[in-house]
């Protein structure tokens, strides 16, 4: 018999809240989580703004959080949002789980940099008439100046190994960095763990920020950012005509997968199933989506079919909808595609137009955001939607949200290098 | 267990590191038992405690991408380069016509890990607002100034997922695509998520492995504040020494290994030849690792090693004592190896005759996120050849690792199961058994 997939718990640490209520509310009022860089001075850089988590302290959320001292911002935000999600699905130091069926698959992004020291290493240890950084003076500054800790906490497996160590769950432990199809991609492939039989329980998402001078940097470089600095709030406004970029978010998004039986029996309260599951690669370009969505389409096609449902049973798609100029276009013509004339019959919102790009954590977050709106029978609307787009004619729920009862939802999240996820979750009764 | 009708079969291999840039020679180092670790050729390493690795020299990456795709190497920072370069080796070795294959059902599945970025692309970045204060960046300067000297596209030649994004741009590989950067054992997960991902129908041909090099300036300097390398510079073939009593850390290498699986009714239709047949894999935690990690206030349980051992062993339907040999994680480390000779012999304990312990690393070194898989590589060509070969430097055993570690001699090869097994220093355990195909 096929093992079914549920979601009994759910946390985040957003720009729009520390709890997935907060989160929900601020979506449904349209509020934007975005403005002017804080983390460091970006008054001189192409993009001084983003959206930024607000107040957080790690010990606000975690017992003890003494491990995390050296850690990045990437894997703070994950312990604060595992131990919500936690607490949500009543496992937090519930003794009964099999802690060895007990796993973890998180899109975790990587550590802070340490920008300061070393730029100014290869500053200091340049020689001008090679025209070359002395390596040997390199070498020996950094063995100085770099905090070994720190550094440590730069690795990409710490931050699920700090989660399986303080949660004592001895399951499966994955962490994959798929750009901005991450935390879909973690959570895809730990249902599938799951249905295979590799695991009951497993705690699954994304964390990550990139907003630090090197990330808005690397990003303003490729010119894939909204440089709107005179209206930061307006600037993240996918599928508009006059859309210009994306704005960097940071934060964490987590939930418990479960198999079905597994929790009738504990009596756990289900949020939803995570009915289907689509993973393809453009095998197109470093940057750009394929021109005519092939991935995409793929992708999508891919997930209905595992879920067994026809395409006219989705009742809302949360779109990875970036405020790029590229991918709103492809997302369009990938959703037309696939679902033919009832495209337009399908509302679709990009929670991005408020949060910003979540990157790592982002599928994650708007997986979630995606559940609640369907329990509750509201959908987000897509803000700072003002000028439509010929090429982008379908219906996105424009600046104010919308109540519709749906069964199925459909969330796409789209990586820079192309790895595509779809991800359907269906209400449980 | 969901059982499944479909069966994955390894049908191409390509490997590169300090020991050999293909198959053969790979293969002619481990039979005549030559080591490829040497003093670091890379850059000036006087100033570094550790100076010596297993390098792979001389490598030309062009070698390897076809002309016309050639500009795109100038994006991939070694890491990315080696990644490419092993997964066409696998290809050819797969003897595969791509223009057969169905883009659609062809992925690519990648260990990868954290890319350390070149210094020279950022000097100019650096003068114009970092030579002023110690260990500060002028962020205006940088903002106005410095931000214009970088190179337009320097990010995208450091990002984890770019080597599975760039082979599957070079051979169309629009199937499933993810990148596993969990570190020292993120290419046997990569691995066993490929073999999950075909066994449930949603491809049935894939690129699986990974590929790493930490032999940099930023890079080395980095595993030089953590501590765990050996630092025996004075006789760089004898640092890495598995499982040996007076082993003192382990050795980096860099390199990849990366294989083709494949459906097995799809590699038959096309006549490929096939090396073995993946038969069972499992995954685990156990930050018992590393005391700094560990929960101390967790009760105690079985080795995570063990559990995935055991979880593989049973996918596999076969006992302990079936396995010809265990390809080990045996990274030269003092606590490691220690752990890992318990997590075994928890498992393989009971057996009358204790299992043969091959460690790969004693040749070529720890290449990270692409080692576990190369170490698979060289246990499926000892299959083949009918003999493990033996490990390098065991000289003296260690009573912390009771182990019948395969040391003098290479061992005729008994059954036909390989276990591979691989972890990292934080606790990510992985095991999976191989059949050879006969």
């Amino acid at each position: 018999m096929k093992r079914r997939v549920v979601i009994t718990g759910m946390g985040v640490i957003t720009p729009l809240g520390k709890t997935v209520d907060e989160l929900y509310e601020s979506q449904l009022a349209g509020h934007s989580g975005i403005g002017p860089i804080r983390h460091f001075d970006a008054s001189q850089f192409p993009t001084k703004f983003a959206a930024q988590v607000k107040d957080f302290k790690l010990a606000d959320h975690v017992p003890n959080p003494e491990r995390w001292r050296a850690a990045g911002a990437n894997s703070r935000f994950a312990a604060a949002a595992a131990c919500q999600t936690l607490g949500d699905a009543g496992l937090l130091g519930d003794t009964r789980a099999n802690r060895d069926r007990f796993g973890i698959y998180v899109g975790a992004g990587e550590g802070i940099h340490d920008f300061h020291n070393f730029f100014s290493l290869v500053a200091r240890n340049f020689d001008p008439d090679r025209r070359k950084v002395n390596t040997a003076g390199f070498a020996a500054g950094g063995l100085k100046d770099f905090h070994p800790a720190e550094e440590f906490e730069q690795e990409l497996h710490t931050t699920t190994g700090h989660l399986g160590a303080y949660f004592d769950l001895r399951g499966p432990n994955y962490t994959c960095l798929t750009a901005c199809a991450a935390s879909s991609q973690a959570i895809g492939e730990a249902a599938c763990q799951i249905r295979h039989g590799d695991a009951d329980l497993m705690l699954a998402g994304g964390a990550h920020s990139m907003i630090h001078p090197l990330g808005v940097t690397g990003f303003n470089r490729l010119t894939a950012l909204s440089t709107r600095n005179d209206a930061p709030e307006k600037a993240s406004r996918p599928f508009d005509k006059d859309r210009d970029g994306f704005v960097l978010g940071e934060g964490a998004g987590m939930v418990i997968l479960e198999e079905l039986e597994h929790a009738k029996k504990r009596g756990a309260n289900i949020y939803a199933e995570l009915a289907g599951y689509g993973t393809t690669a453009d095998a197109f370009a470093v940057t750009d989506s394929h021109e005519a969505g092939r991935g995409a389409i793929a992708c999508i096609e891919m997930a209905l079919r595992d879920s067994g449902l026809p395409a006219s049973a989705i009742g809302y798609i949360n779109a990875h909808g970036t405020s790029t100029q590229v991918n709103d276009r492809v997302e369009t013509l990938a959703i037309k595609k696939v679902f033919g004339d009832g495209a337009y019959q399908i509302p679709i919102s990009s929670s991005k137009s408020m949060l910003g790009h979540l990157i790592a954590a982002a599928g994650a977050v708007e997986l979630i955001i995606s559940i609640v709106a369907m329990r509750r029978g509201i959908l987000p609307p897509t803000i700072n939607y003002e000028t439509p787009d010929p090429d982008c004619d379908l219906d996105y729920i424009p600046n104010v949200a919308r109540e519709k009862k749906v069964c199925h939802v459909l969330s796409n999240s789209f990586g820079f290098g192309g790895q595509n996820i779809s991800l359907i979750a269906s209400e449980f009764n | 267990m969901a059982a499944t009708s479909r069966r994955a079969v390894l049908t191409g291999i390509g490997v590169l590191s300090a020991i050999g840039q293909d198959n053969a020679a790979f293969w002619q180092a481990l039979q005549a038992g030559r080591s490829g670790i040497r003093s670091i050729q890379a850059f000036d390493t006087s100033t570094l405690p550790v100076r010596i690795a297993g390098e792979v020299r001389p490598f030309d990456a062009r070698y390897y991408v076809e002309k016309s795709q050639r500009k795109s190497l100038l994006i991939m920072a070694r890491t990315i380069q080696l990644g490419v370069a092993a997964s066409k080796l696998a290809l050819d070795d797969s003897g595969v016509d791509k223009t057969k294959l169905d883009p659609k059902r062809f992925g690519v599945e990648f260990g990868a890990g954290l890319i350390a970025t070149e210094l020279d692309e950022l000097a100019d970045a650096a003068l114009l607002s970092a030579n002023c204060l110690p260990g500060q960046v002028d962020l205006e300067r940088w903002g106005s100034a410095s931000m214009e000297a970088i190179p337009p596209k320097w990010m995208l030649k450091y990002l984890p997922n770019m080597p599975a994004c760039h082979v599957s741009i070079f051979h169309d590989a629009q199937g499933p695509n993810n990148s596993i950067t969990e570190n020292d054992v993120a290419g046997l997960l990569a691995m066993g998520e490929a073999f999950r991902i075909l066994a449930r129908d949603q491809a049935d041909f894939f690129i699986a492995g990974g590929a790493e090099s930490r032999i940099n300036p930023l890079s080395m300097v980095r595993q030089c504040l953590f501590d765990a390398l050996s630092r025996r510079n004075e006789h760089p073939e004898k640092a890495c020494r598995p499982f040996d009593r007076n082993r003192d850390g382990f050795v980096l290498g860099e390199g990849g290994g990366v294989f083709v699986m494949e459906e097995l009714e799809h590699a038959c239709r096309r006549g490929a030849r096939i090396y073995a047949e993946i038969i069972g894999f499992g995954s685990a935690f156990d930050a018992t690792v590393n005391p700094r990690v560990a929960n101390p206030k967790a009760p105690a349980g079985e080795s995570g090693l063990a559990r995935a051992i055991r979880a593989a062993l049973g996918e596999a339907e076969i006992g302990p004592e079936e396995i010809d040999h265990v390809n080990a994680h045996g990274l030269s480390s003092v606590s490691s190896d220690a752990w890992e000779a318990r997590g075994l012999q928890a498992v393989f304990g009971a057996c009358r005759q204790p299992v043969p312990v091959f460690a790969a690393k004693s040749y070529f070194g720890n290449l990270g996120a692409g080692g576990s898989t190369t170490e698979l590589a060289a246990s499926i060509f000892a299959l083949q050849n009918g003999f493990v070969p033996r490990t390098l430097n065991y000289d003296q055993p260690d009573p912390a690792c009771p182990l019948a570690v395969v040391a003098r001699e290479p061992k005729p090869i008994r059954t036909p199961y390989v276990l591979k097994v691989s972890f990292t220093q934080m606790g990510q355990c992985a095991a999976v058994v191989v059949r050879k195909w006969e």
